[in-house]
This record gives structure tokens, sequence and C-alpha cells, in this order.
């Protein structure tokens, strides 16, 4: 970061702002106007939306996703429900794959994430935190979350043609878990973690 | 823009060190999560009843996480596990039960499996064709709590519904079933619960159930019979037909009432025990309490008459035939015919007027001596015999009438014999047979040959008169045809009354049951446009498969 | 002003994949591993074109079953109705929800069909070391990278009609072995795009392994 110079928007006082550690804020020094800050420690953030992630997550699984009724039977199913199913009626392959898209990938992302966010804080973090990072990295774009949750919007529409259907809190969550996710992409910078990471040559990292 | 070259260097902004451990806002949203992860675990757990398990001998149609445990068509909770017992031969159904019903789980609550189940009164469940099968409830009195039931193999057929409960003792179950329905005058009044062997294995223990609020006409004196199907009997009497219904027809049932004779009561405590009669004649029979046996040799052929057959007096009637049979002639060693009767008293006694009834009275209350002497005076001076006499040309049955016959030879009778021999003349049947024997040998005997010969002499003598007849007839002709002509009139007009009164001797024949005939059309009409309504259903559904469960939609253009 | 492009392999750089770290590659055949995070470094993410090839192959072979196989058969107390997905997405939009029927046939078909397409293109062109429409090839590659995963739709829609509709004997559906080609076309597809490297379009055919070697 190199400096910027700026005129305070409240005294017009040009002047330069220095490299601002994390947390910090620059003030002018005359009038004590707040002119620039930086965010807190950056892997914070991202790891209170994935923890929210987790729990919503296991919110998601554990509950049921929609319900259905018709002619005096009801249904329900959870998202290991329908894979289940898939596999009971000869279906493994798909089951799998589909258990796997849907709460492997994205549980083990979530588990991932939490413990390298976890990890970082303290520099040098264990280089072990570098493989989970390539980890998640890798499973990031077979968490098909998202996908699944227009699947299941259209599913219901169909369903809803012929028999009368909810949507359970499992929907919900999962509506919340896709926001929450891009979320987490988005105030992650893998980048930090890198640079706290210790070198798997054992070079000590630069701070 | 200004470049920072030519200035002097510009003042330093004041860098604000970063306060320590300041908490970002952004830890709400996982706070938030947690929380809410927090409230939806309690509110299962605060809300989640009691988990029982029932013990099936078979879990037809039941599975795990679909299938409902109902009582009154609500649902009060859901099947999570079947499986096998451990000793294999049962099943094992876990299921959680809402926490509102909870409280239901006591003792003696019963839990069946609901499932379309084809009964003498109906078809009950076939609502569950479509919902799938379901485990019924039916909740107990007592206030002991359990959660392990064992489960009936048939639903109990007294839900809580009011009614008294009594026991009928039966020779045979007949067309009886579980759910046949009990008939009070025609109105359907409860059904059978259960039917067992005796304890000493000679007959049918029968449960029923009366439903309110025909219990309280079943009094100690109401008498139940078999009202199955249709109730023909041919007698002395002639045929009889009679039935409780089309239902009764079908079904089979039962049915009572209280006999006519019968005292003014209140009604029967429960599990009181009736005797179930074979029909309604049977039933209503006012029990006879005087009775006296008398014996009757005849000498003739008692082919037609059956025991039950009526014993008259003058017409009218005493009594019963109550055994047929032969005894052997000490004396000459020859069987004769002999029949037993039972004379009712009473029976005569309700002919009598009430001005002599004083006096009638003698038959029933006299002491034995006095009554023997009535017998052997009208026995003796007015010539009292006994006689066969056919009840109907149609069955040939026949009865015992007494009748006074004063130019009867006298009879021998030992007065001192128990039961007492009555005299006997003989039967004015005419004997068939001997007659068309008779009939044929005179045939026989006839010169028929001789006629012939004599015949074709006349004959054609006659064809000559003939001829001359017939000028003669053709001048009469015109007479004659009108004769003729009101001759056939009066024969189609008999014809027609005599049809009329056959269709009408058809209608009086079955005249109480016409209805029984209108609603056997009524109902053959009805399975025809059923079974053709069907068949058009059938055909919308292979068309139109969703509209099983969306119905009927219009047709989206 | 114009700066001189200049790739890192030309300069002799290689780029960890996974941390993105530059480093120097090591002496002797291998580039060797990255310091900083230990995985392994390729010039160009390795055998490239062949395996994209292998896997396209695969996945097309994949897609005329996927499309000619039922893929959900209906049960009902009277019929039994098997349907592909474009039987499917007929069926929708003869019901009236044509929205549905349009994302069906969306994701279902145009979709997969369109990555074979475009992974074909984009090797051909690779291939050929063909040097036109450099930046709009690179825009083809992410949009299939992002787009891929959405034709994973219809097996989720398939996956919970089954999971819900299991009311026996009056309706009930079970999936048709059309799912399981569907499924792999999914799969294959987005393993080839990952398998292919997308530096490889402005390489403009020359082959750095072999350099390298």
């Amino acid at each position: 970061m190199s400096l910027e110079t700026v005129a305070c928007p409240a005294c017009d006082l040009l002047q330069e702002i220095p490299p601002l550690p994390p947390g910090g804020k620059a003030r002018c020094p005359r009038c004590a106007e707040t002119l620039a800050s930086r965010p807190a420690d950056p892997l914070d953030r991202p790891l209170a939306l994935t923890l929210a992630a987790a729990i919503v997550f296991i919110i998601a699984n554990t509950q049921p996703l929609m319900g259905l009724s018709a002619v005096g039977r009801q249904a329900s199913t959870t998202i290991l429900g329908g894979a289940y199913e898939m596999w009971v009626q000869g279906q493994d392959l798909t089951a799998m794959v589909v258990a796997f898209c849907v709460v492997i990938a994205p549980a083990s992302y979530l588990a991932f994430m939490v413990t390298i966010l976890l990890a970082a804080r303290r520099a040098p973090a264990p280089s072990w935190v570098g493989e989970l990072l390539r980890w998640a990295h890798f499973l990031k774009p077979w968490s098909m979350l998202e996908v699944m949750m227009l699947g299941v919007l259209v599913a219901l529409v169909k369903i809803a043609e012929l028999a009368s259907v909810s949507p359970g809190i499992g929907m919900y969550a999962v509506g919340l878990l896709i926001l929450l996710l891009p979320a987490i992409a988005v105030t992650f910078d893998p980048g930090e973690v890198w640079r706290r990471v210790e070198w798997a040559a054992g070079v000590a990292p630069a701070e | 823009m200004p470049e920072s070259t030519g200035l002097d260097p510009l003042p330093q902004a004041t860098v604000e060190p970063p306060k320590r451990a300041r908490l970002s806002v952004i830890w709400i949203i996982p706070i938030l999560a947690a929380v809410v992860a927090i409230g939806i675990a309690v509110q299962r757990i605060v809300t989640e009843g009691p988990t029982i398990t029932v013990v099936f001998k078979s879990a037809e149609g039941i599975e795990a996480g679909k299938t409902f445990v109902k009582y009154k068509d609500v649902t009060i909770g859901h099947v999570t596990k079947v499986e096998l017992a451990d000793t294999y031969g049962n099943v094992e159904v876990t299921a959680k039960i809402s926490k509102r019903a909870g409280g239901l789980m006591v003792e003696d609550a019963k839990f069946w499996v609901v499932e379309p189940r084809v009964t003498l009164s109906g078809i009950s469940g076939l609502g569950t064709l479509l919902s799938g099968n379901y485990v019924g409830f039916q909740p107990g009195k007592s206030s002991t709590k359990q959660t392990r039931f064992t489960g009936l193999d048939v639903p109990p057929v007294i839900t809580d519904q009011p009614g008294r409960r009594f026991v009928l003792k039966a020779s045979t179950l007949g067309s009886l079933g579980i759910g046949s329905p009990i008939y009070y005058r025609q109105l359907q009044a409860g059904q059978v619960a259960a039917y067992a062997l005796a304890a000493d294995g000679k007959g049918i223990d029968i449960t029923v159930f009366i439903n309110t609020p025909y219990e309280k006409y079943v009094t100690p004196e109401t008498r139940f019979w078999n009202a199955s199907g249709i109730d023909v009997s041919v007698g002395a009497g002639g045929v009889n037909v009679r039935t409780e219904g089309l239902v009764a027809l079908l079904a089979g049932g039962l049915a009572f009432d209280a006999p006519p004779f019968a005292a003014p009561a209140g009604p029967a405590a429960a599990n009181t025990v009736f005797t179930l009669y074979s029909d309604r004649a049977t039933a209503m029979k006012q029990p006879e309490s005087i009775s006296r046996v008398f014996v009757l040799h005849f000498t003739e052929s008692l082919l037609g008459l059956s025991v039950g057959a009526p014993v008259t007096l003058l017409g009218l009637p005493a009594g019963e035939v109550t055994a047929v049979g032969l005894s052997v002639d000490p004396a000459t060693m020859a069987f004769r015919p002999r029949v037993l009767i039972t004379f009712f008293p009473e029976r005569l006694l309700a002919r009598v007027t009430a001005r002599d009834q004083a006096a009638a009275s003698i038959m029933t209350e006299g002491s034995d001596k006095v009554r023997l002497q009535l017998i052997r005076r009208i026995v003796e001076e007015q010539g009292l015999r006994a006689q066969l006499k056919t009840g109907n040309l149609l069955t040939g049955q026949l009865f015992v009438a007494f009748n006074y016959f004063p130019d009867a030879p006298k009879a021998k009778i030992d007065w001192t014999q128990d039961p007492l021999e009555l005299p006997v003349v003989r039967s004015t049947i005419p004997d068939l047979e001997a007659k068309l024997t008779g009939i044929l040998n005179k045939l026989d005997n006839l010169p028929l040959e001789a006629i012939g010969k004599e015949l074709q002499k006349d004959l054609t003598a006659l064809g000559q008169t003939l001829d001359s007849t017939d000028k003669l007839v053709k001048r009469a002709d015109s007479e004659l045809v009108d004769v003729l002509k009101t001759t056939i009139e009066e024969t189609r007009r008999a014809i027609a009354s005599a049809d009329k009164m056959l269709t009408s001797t058809d209608a009086t024949l079955v005249g109480k049951d016409a209805p029984v005939q209108q609603d056997l059309r009524e109902a053959l009409q009805e399975m025809v446009l059923a079974a053709r309504s069907l068949r058009v259903l059938t055909d919308y559904l292979e068309r139109h498969p969703e509209s099983l469960i969306r119905g009927k939609t219009q047709e989206k253009k | 002003m114009s700066a001189t492009v200049r790739t890192g392999v030309e300069a002799g750089l290689v780029s960890c994949e996974t941390c993105d770290l530059l480093s120097r590659p090591a002496r002797g055949g291998r580039p060797g591993h990255c310091p900083r995070c230990g995985s392994e470094l390729e010039w160009r993410r390795r055998d490239s074109i062949q395996r994209t090839w292998a896997l396209l192959v695969a996945a097309a072979i994949c897609y005329i079953p996927a499309n000619i196989l039922p893929v959900l058969r209906t049960n009902t107390a009277v019929s039994s109705d098997a349907d592909t997905i474009i039987s499917g997405a007929i069926f929708l939009y003869t019901s009236g929800s044509w929205p549905l029927a349009l994302i069906v046939l969306i994701a279902s078909v145009m979709i997969p069909l369109g990555k074979l397409v475009a992974l074909a293109y984009l090797l051909i062109t690779v291939q050929r070391g063909s040097v036109a429409n450099n930046r709009d090839r690179a825009r083809l590659y992410r949009l299939v990278e992002i787009i891929g995963r959405w034709s994973m739709l219809d097996v989720f829609v398939d996956t919970f009609t089954v999971a819900l509709v299991q009311l026996q004997p009056l309706m009930s559906v079970e999936p048709g072995p059309g799912v399981v080609f569907f499924m792999a076309v999914v799969v294959l597809t987005m393993l080839a795009v990952e398998s292919f490297d997308p530096r490889l379009i402005w390489d403009a055919g020359k082959n750095w392994e072999s350099r390298h070697a």
C-alpha cells in the first residue's frame, strides 16, 4: 500500500495516509475526521459467515425440505432422504453423486473453512492449513446447493399440480445457505491465508 | 492536478491503532443462526410425545416413516420403525405419538391395522386403498401408562359407541358372522360382535352388541331369532315365505322383538343370555306350559305325517304331532303305526268364549281324574275319533283331526294306560293309485277290436249323415256363429280374468315382499348403471392418469 | 503505453495452481513442488488436451442414452408412463407450465450439448494453434466453467420428485435408467472442464511441455 494523498473533507487539510494496520483508522491530525479505515482481521468475517453457514447447514439437513399431502396421505423428505430414496430405487450411483454434491462436498468445504480460518488466526499457521485450503478450493465447484434449490423448486411446482405441497424448514435453511456461501466466497481472500501459512519449504512467512 | 513533488512534504494523517478485540457486527449472523437452531431443537424436544411399540402378528401395509396412527380419523402419531421382533414370529412397530395424544397411551388402549376389509355388514376401510393402511387406535379406560402394546388381529367392532352387549346361545352359526346386522322391526339395531364355541362344545355362544337407543327394547322377555335369507317353510298350512328385507337376504342377520304374550319388563342387563331361535315363528311361539300326551295307533300309511304337524279338534288347532313311529302288537307280532300327539289345552281355551271360560278351564286346571272322565265321556258318548286328513294336496302333508263320529264303532280303550290311547277311524284319503289301476284294468278289458269294426261301419253311415247335416248346419250357421262368438268372448274374458287373478295371486303370494322385488329390480338397475360409469371412469383414467389426484381439470389450451 | 506481453512460462517462472505463488522451477525435468504450499508444480495441466478429449468423448457417448432412456417412470393405479428428459419437458409445456418446460429444456438439453460443443471447439482451436478470438474463447471457457454445474438440475428434480411422490398404489414415481447416464454426462463434462487448461488458449500452439522437458 503506497501513500495516498487526500484533502480532508472536513477541513481541507492536504495530507498523506500511511499504510494502515488491520483494524486501524486514519484520522485528520487537525480535525480528527476519519479519513480511512482498514477492515479488522480479514479472517473474522468469513469465519463468522462460515460458522453461521455450518449451523444452517445442519438445520437444512435435519429438517424436512418439504411436505406433500394428497388424498389423506402425507410425505416429507430431507435432503439425505431424497438421496436415500434414489438408493432404495436402485440408483446407487446417482444417489452417491447427489449425496456428494449436496451434502458431502458442502459439509467438507464448510468444515475445512472453519478449520482454516480458526487456525490461520495465529500466524504462522501450520502447513496443513495450506493443504486444507487446497482441498476446499477443489471442493467448492462441486457443492451444488443452489442447483439443488432450483431443482427442488421445479419439483415442487410439478408436484403442486397434483397435491398440496408445503416448504419445510429445511427449504428455508437451504435458501439461507445459498446466500451465505457466496458471501463467504466474497469476503474470503485466500491470499490472507497464504501469507500467514508456514511455507512448506520451511521458510517463515514474511508479514 | 498538483504534483506532490513541488510541495513541502505533506503532513500525515494520524493513525489510530485498532482497538483491542472489538467484536465485529458480523458475528451477529452466526449467533442468530445458533439461536434459531437451538430454538428449532428445543421446540422439537418440547413437542415430542412418547414413543410406543406395538407388537403385531403381521404389519401389512405398514411402512416406517409413512404410516400414521389415527384415532377418530385424526393423526395422533406416525410409525418410525418396522422390524421383526426378537421372537421372529411377530413384528414390532415403533411409533412416535404426538404430545397431545400422549396421555391416551394407557394399559388397555387398543391398536390394530386398518386395511380394506370385506365383512358381512359391508366393506370397511376402503379409503385405505387410497390413503394407505394406518394403525387404528381405541383408547382405554385405565390410567396406567404403558409403552408396549400387543396389536389386535382384527379391529374391535365396538368402538366407544354407546350400547349394550348380550350373549345368544345357538346350536349352529348358520350364515352369521362378525358384523352380521341385528334388526329390530326391520331397523338395524346392532351387530354380531363375536362368536365362539360354547364351553361344552354343543352350541355356539354369540356375543351381540345392540346400539343405543335400541338396547332398551331388549327386555328379559325378548326373543332373538335368525333372520338370515328367506324363511321358507312348508307345512300343512301351506307355503310360507318371509324375509327381513333385502339386506338380511344377502348378508344374513338376526332380529329381535318381544313376543305378543310377553309381560312388559324393563331393559335387560348387559350380558344377559338369550336363546337364538331358528326363525320368527319358533321364537314367537308361546311356550305351552300345559300339555298332555296321547297315543294314536293308525291302521294306514303315515307317509306325509311329519313331526310338528298340527292336531286339530273340530277344525281348531289343539296340539301337534310329536312323534311318528311304529309299535309292535304283542298279540299278533304285527307292526302298527304309532303316533304321539301333544295336546295343548291352552290353545283351545283361547278359543272358548269368555262366558264359558270357567267351565272349560277344567281342561287345564281340573284334576287328572276329572279330566279323564271328561275325555271318556266325549269319546264314548259323542264318538270323538282321530283321523288322518290331507292338509295340503300340493305337498301331500297330512295332519291329525279329531272329530265327532257318532256312527263310529265302539272303541276298546284302556283308560288306565299312560299315555292314553285314543281311538281312530280310517281316513277318507282317496287312494289315487288304486283308482288308476282300476281304470287301466277296465281299459284293458275293453273289446277294442270289435268296437273298431263297428266304428268303421258306423263311420260310413255317419259320413252320409254328415253330408245331410252339413246342409242343415249351413242354414243354422248364422245362429251358431253368434253363439260361438259369445262363447269365445266369454272364454277370452275368463282367461283374462284368470290371468289377472294369477298375477295378483303372484303378487299376493309374495305380496308382503313385493317391495323386495322392487328393491331387487332397483338394485339391479343401480348395478348396471354403476358398471357402466365404472367403465367410463377407467377409460378416462387411462387417458388422464394424473386426474386420480388432481381431479378432472379443464383442458388447458 | 504498451507493455510487453510475457507469459510466465516464457519467463521461465511457474505459477502454483493452488496458492498462486510464482516461483522458479527446480532443476531437472519437472518443475518440482511449490515452496509455499507444497503442491506439485506444473507448467500446464497434465495431458490437458488428451484428458479433455477422452472425457469429452465419454460424455458424448453417454449423452445419447441419457436422452433416449426414460428418466422417470410414473405409476398410477391404472397406468404406468415413462418419461425421457425431452418428453418430460414436453409434458410440462402441454400441461401449461411453459416456464418450467423452458428451464428443464435449457438446463438438461441445451447446456450439456453446449458444453460438449464448446469444449470440442476449444480443443480443436487450441490444437490448430489458432490465435484468433482469444478473448472470446477465454470467455467461452469461463462460461462453460460456471454454467456447467447447472445441468445437474434435472437430476435433482428427479431425485426429489421420486423422494416425495411415493403414494402407492395411487401414484408413485421411480427413477429410470436414463438418470445415471445423464448424471454421467454432467460429471464427465465438469471433469473435462477441470482438466482443460485455459492458458493453452493463449499459448497459440506452442508446446511448452517439450520445451522445458
